[in-house]
């Protein structure tokens, strides 16, 4: 969140929170992908936890195999990537 | 937050910034493009030019797979779900916005037709499952990042036999519009920032072409501040030794030769176009990709009838221009007047990755540049 930003910047012009612009924001024009860590794994789909310990399922066909306590990249609900 | 707070660490910034400071040649000016939407909205958010010489200046890409879009796909779409009563279209959220010839799909959808965002072209497969009554049709959009996703969705649709999905495909590729950009006479540009997670499923090999034959620096980047900064950093190290090469500043994360199996998804699924028109880049051979014929049954321009509509864009908007780098978002005759993010003229105000959406929610009227104590090159 804007406000929650511990990078200086100088003054940012206050950002309105009800702006359409910030609601369903585009993960495709954003090149969006976020870290996130798996817990368990069935068949093609992970359940995967973020740092702030929300959870999302995910398909790893691309990057399996994978195991609980992997961090993965993923995009649109898909992992693409394999973290170190 | 693990993997972000050490990229926003300001006193490691004001390293950078020095550092930079000290490389760049007294009287040279540089241009550095960053290609990719997200770079650009980093830059805007964090500020980053503010910890730049004057003499750098950033030129904004086409990375923002929402705002290349011709209006005439958007007309494409909307025809397609008001002619076919059982479609939910489905599309990711920046899409609802964007205008076309015929109004957006926020338009469309107040007309009565069916369309939903999803945030992933999986789930609108899984709509199709549970409504086997109707059609479900995926509005595909973006760069390599995103491909990877739809391909994986058809391969799942295929296997399952899911007969009631369909995708339309406006897939692009990266590198067609980078040759596009450098091919353009009226920008003259010293180096690139590459996109981090398209380069996550493509690789930096890609990219050789640009250092070895146009002799410039292109170096991969993340998308936290002192990832761009560390970036630029580079860029200016390789301008001062007289180098032209590929770096991959976001190690991390990319590797050399991406992501192998998704390519191989990608390849399994579509293939390249002859043409796809760019926004503000015109035609672009071989720049999109439309589904392989093993995919032909998902293909919705090959299920549905499609007008093909092709419409010019308003003629006050000047959306080319600032895609191509050439005017800067306020430089446009409509910025922050006639077109505004909640009334967008044009598809860089519609996306928050857009250079002008960018600019409007974060950029200032003038740059207050970050004190340093820099000892310049002689």
């Amino acid at each position: 969140m804007i406000d929650e930003l511990s990078f200086p910047t100088g003054p940012i012009r206050s950002v309105a929170k009800d702006r359409t612009v910030f609601e369903d924001a585009c993960i495709t024009c954003g090149d969006v992908a976020v870290a996130l860590e798996v817990v368990s794994v069935e068949g093609g789909d992970a359940l995967c936890r973020a740092d702030d310990g929300g959870t999302e399922v995910v398909a790893i066909e691309l990057v399996a195999p994978v195991d609980p306590g992997d961090r993965v990249l993923v995009h649109a609900k898909v992992a693409i990537e394999k973290l170190p | 937050m693990k993997y972000v707070d050490e990229y926003r660490d300001p006193e490691l910034a004001r390293g950078l910034a020095q550092r930079i400071a000290e490389r760049v040649e007294p009287g040279r000016h540089y241009k550095i493009m960053e290609v990719c939407g997200g770079h650009t909205h980093a830059i805007y958010r964090y500020g980053v030019q503010d910890y730049l010489p004057e003499s750098i200046e950033l030129v904004h890409g086409p990375g923002c797979p929402v705002c290349v879009i011709p209006m005439g796909r958007i007309d494409d779409a909307t025809v397609i779900a008001e002619a076919n009563p059982d479609m939910i279209l489905t599309c990711f959220g920046d899409l609802m916005r964007v205008p076309g010839g015929r109004g957006s799909f926020l338009d469309a959808r107040a007309r009565g037709a069916d369309i939903r965002v999803v945030y992933s072209p999986l789930d609108a497969l899984r709509l199709a499952v549970e409504n086997p009554d109707r059609h479900v049709m995926f509005y595909a959009i973006g760069f390599e990042t995103t491909a990877p996703s739809t391909a994986l969705t058809l391969q799942r649709a295929k296997a399952d036999a899911v007969t009631n999905f369909s995708v339309f495909c406006n897939h692009v590729t990266i590198i067609p519009a980078i040759k596009a950009i450098l091919d353009s006479p009226d920008l003259r540009l010293d180096a690139f920032i590459g996109p981090g997670h398209v380069s996550t499923v493509i690789g930096n090999r890609p990219y050789e072409w640009i250092s070895r034959d146009r002799g410039m620096p292109i170096v991969v980047a993340g998308f936290e501040p002192l990832d761009l900064l560390d970036s630029i950093a580079m860029i200016v190290d390789q301008l001062a030794d007289g180098r032209a090469e590929v770096e991959n500043q976001y190690a991390r994360v990319v590797r050399d030769d991406g992501n192998p199996v998704a390519l191989k998804a990608m390849a399994d699924t579509m293939t390249l176009r002859p043409w796809f028109e760019w926004r503000g880049l015109g035609s672009i051979d071989h720049s999109a990709l439309q589904l392989s014929e093993r995919y032909a049954d998902f293909d919705a321009e090959l299920r549905f009838s499609v007008p093909g509509v092709r419409v010019a864009d308003p003629k006050a908007c000047q959306c080319g221009e600032v895609l191509k780098g050439v005017l800067k978002p306020w430089e446009c005759k409509v910025f922050g007047t006639a077109c505004t993010p909640e009334t967008p003229i044009g598809t860089c105000m519609v996306s928050s990755e857009g250079a002008c959406a960018a600019y409007y929610n974060f950029g200032k009227g003038a740059r207050q540049r970050v004190e340093l104590k820099v000892k310049t090159r002689a």
